[in-house]
């Protein structure tokens, strides 16, 4: 395309003529755009993504499980560090994303547009690709800062799009793997090239960069780095030194966890209701674990918490430990008001009905007057303001 | 080569599969949701390709252009880490749309947290500018000995 822009007849002195062109492939001389390049940056971006969509679909099948899945309760802190690193690999993946398009930027202009059929697929594909994997890191960025600049529910569409981008990352490889063998055994050169950075700066700058964005980020989960990532989503307030990712305000639970008539409702087998006043689980054997809190937006935070053993609340109402056991929040409009614990999690002596946090009574914010904390489970199943729990028969 | 190709094809359809399927409940179910998806989806390489990558490019050419071959490697790397810094920061300072405010979740500042890194990475590329400019001497003694071209009779 010639755009010819004609200069207005007062100032025709200058006479120019501007040409305005969509560039051409052979302009981009640099020597990044190079398949040595593309390979390795394209390498690590392809790890990136497996490992979010990998981390990511663990915690989709621990919260909607189905009957073939199965999710230890130990380590304790094994989803914790499974989500922290999905964010973290989502993280290092934005710069990677565009140090790889950058490398392929000009044959976005190689003509003509289409050669055949076959050209026209593996030219929807990339484009599909780079929609899927822009889509996924925007709105993953977007949601680990609670930030919704869109009307549409999140967990959903990440979750449909995350499998589109790893299907089209995998097609996307196997449409180039002859371009990539060859990439990866040439060695990328030292020698600054005949235009602008050499490919062994540009590989070492998309190192640096998403190292930095790491560092500046990992704080919400990695506690060393806590004073040093000022862009992490956990601050370290809160109340009791631990995040609240939903007050009793916004729950509308603060009548009904301060009520001093409150008690727990236990559903045992068959059917018979035990009621526990807050003075009855104090009196019961006290457990005290240390237990990371921990979630899929991923931020985590360990946290001494004391309490009754769901185990021994289980013995106490009739039932074996490993019965799995559905626990009701006072909360009631909010899709997290009810979790399922499963059997290996009430099996666990360290699966807690908590009452105490940090050595004081727990805040209304964190759940008063009890909550769930289970080892290795998603922050939002660990349920606050309990007012019922139920065995599953 | 061949098996290792459909190794990661058929997986790949499979996964793309039910990926559209999932998307296509989600654009059924609720229309106006889809839409604003389906804007989000396209948004990304459509910016990128537009925007994003010609700046990235005339950026790389005016520190070509314009920056002593001894900075030029700082300045790239503190430029890209820069802008990369930014845009993460962006869901963190730019916040009309933000939930309810949950304490100790993203209430940092973070427009004086993405000072402070800038600051940090730009102190980064002055000492790395200035180390490039004004080497260390390498001490003479070691240098004659572990060059082999100082030695007498080497070629």
């Amino acid at each position: 395309m010639k755009l010819r822009l004609t200069l207005p007849d007062n100032i025709k002195k200058i006479n120019t003529t501007i040409a305005a062109r969509i560039p051409e492939e052979k302009y981009f001389r640099s020597a990044v755009h190079h398949r040595s390049v593309t390979s390795r940056v394209g390498l690590w971006l392809g790890i990136a993504f497996t490992v979010c969509f990998v981390t990511g679909l663990l915690s989709h099948f621990i919260q909607h499980p189905t009957s073939w899945f199965f999710w230890p309760s130990r380590p304790v802190n094994l989803y914790r560090v499974t989500q922290g690193t999905h964010v973290i690999s989502g993280i290092a993946a934005i710069p990677l994303l565009f140090a790889k398009l950058w490398t392929v930027y000009p044959k976005l202009f190689s003509r003509p547009l289409v050669k055949s059929p076959v050209h026209a697929i593996e030219r929807g594909s990339i484009l599909l690709l780079s929609a899927a994997a822009f889509f996924e890191l925007v709105t993953g960025l977007f949601n680990i800062f609670q930030n919704y600049p869109w009307p549409f529910y999140f967990p959903t569409i990440h979750y449909a799009i995350a499998w589109v981008a790893i299907g089209s990352i995998l097609v996307h490889v196997a449409v180039k793997l002859p371009v990539i063998r060859l990439g990866l055994g040439e060695k990328p050169t030292i020698r600054p090239a005949e235009v602008g950075v050499s490919r062994r700066g540009f590989l070492r700058t998309t190192w640096v960069v998403s190292g930095a964005a790491v560092l500046a980020t990992a704080g919400s989960t990695v506690p060393l780095l806590r004073g040093v990532s000022v862009l992490a989503t956990r601050s370290g307030g809160g109340s009791q030194n631990l995040p609240v990712n939903r007050t009793a305000a916004h729950a509308g639970v603060v009548a009904a966890a301060s009520d001093p008539n409150w008690r727990l409702e236990f559903r045992g087998p068959g059917g018979a209701v035990h009621r526990f006043s807050l003075d009855d689980l104090r009196a019961m054997p006290q457990t005290t674990a240390d237990l990371p809190i921990a979630c899929v937006e991923g931020w985590s935070v360990s946290a001494t918490w004391s309490g009754v053993a769901v185990a021994d609340l289980l013995r106490r109402v009739g039932a074996t430990p490993g019965t799995a056991v559905v626990v009701h929040s006072m909360e009631r409009n909010s899709i997290y008001a009810t979790s399922t614990l499963p059997g290996e999690h009430t099996r666990d002596p360290l699966t807690l009905l908590a009452l105490r946090l940090n050595g004081a009574d727990i805040d209304l914010d964190h759940g008063y007057p009890c909550r769930i904390i289970a080892p290795s489970r998603p922050g939002v199943l660990q349920t606050k303001w309990v007012g019922g729990m139920a065995v599953v028969e | 080569m061949r098996v290792a190709r459909i190794a990661f094809a058929l997986p790949g359809l499979a996964a793309l599969a039910y990926g559209a399927l999932l998307a296509v409940r989600f654009v059924t179910h609720s229309f106006t949701d889809g839409r604003s998806a389906l804007a989000y989806l396209i948004g990304g390489p459509v910016l990128h390709d537009a925007l994003v990558a010609p700046v990235v490019g005339l950026v790389g050419l005016l520190i070509c252009r314009w920056v002593g071959p001894h900075w030029r490697a700082p300045v790239r790397i503190g430029v890209a880490v820069s802008a990369v810094l930014a845009l993460i920061a962006v869901p963190g300072i730019w916040r009309t749309d933000a939930g309810q405010h949950n304490p100790g979740l993203d209430d940092r500042n973070y427009a004086v947290g993405l000072v402070i890194a800038l600051v940090v990475v730009w102190v980064g590329v002055g000492a790395g500018g200035w180390l490039r400019r004004h080497p260390p001497r390498p001490r003479a003694k070691r240098v004659s000995s572990s060059t082999p071209a100082a030695r007498p009779g080497s070629p």
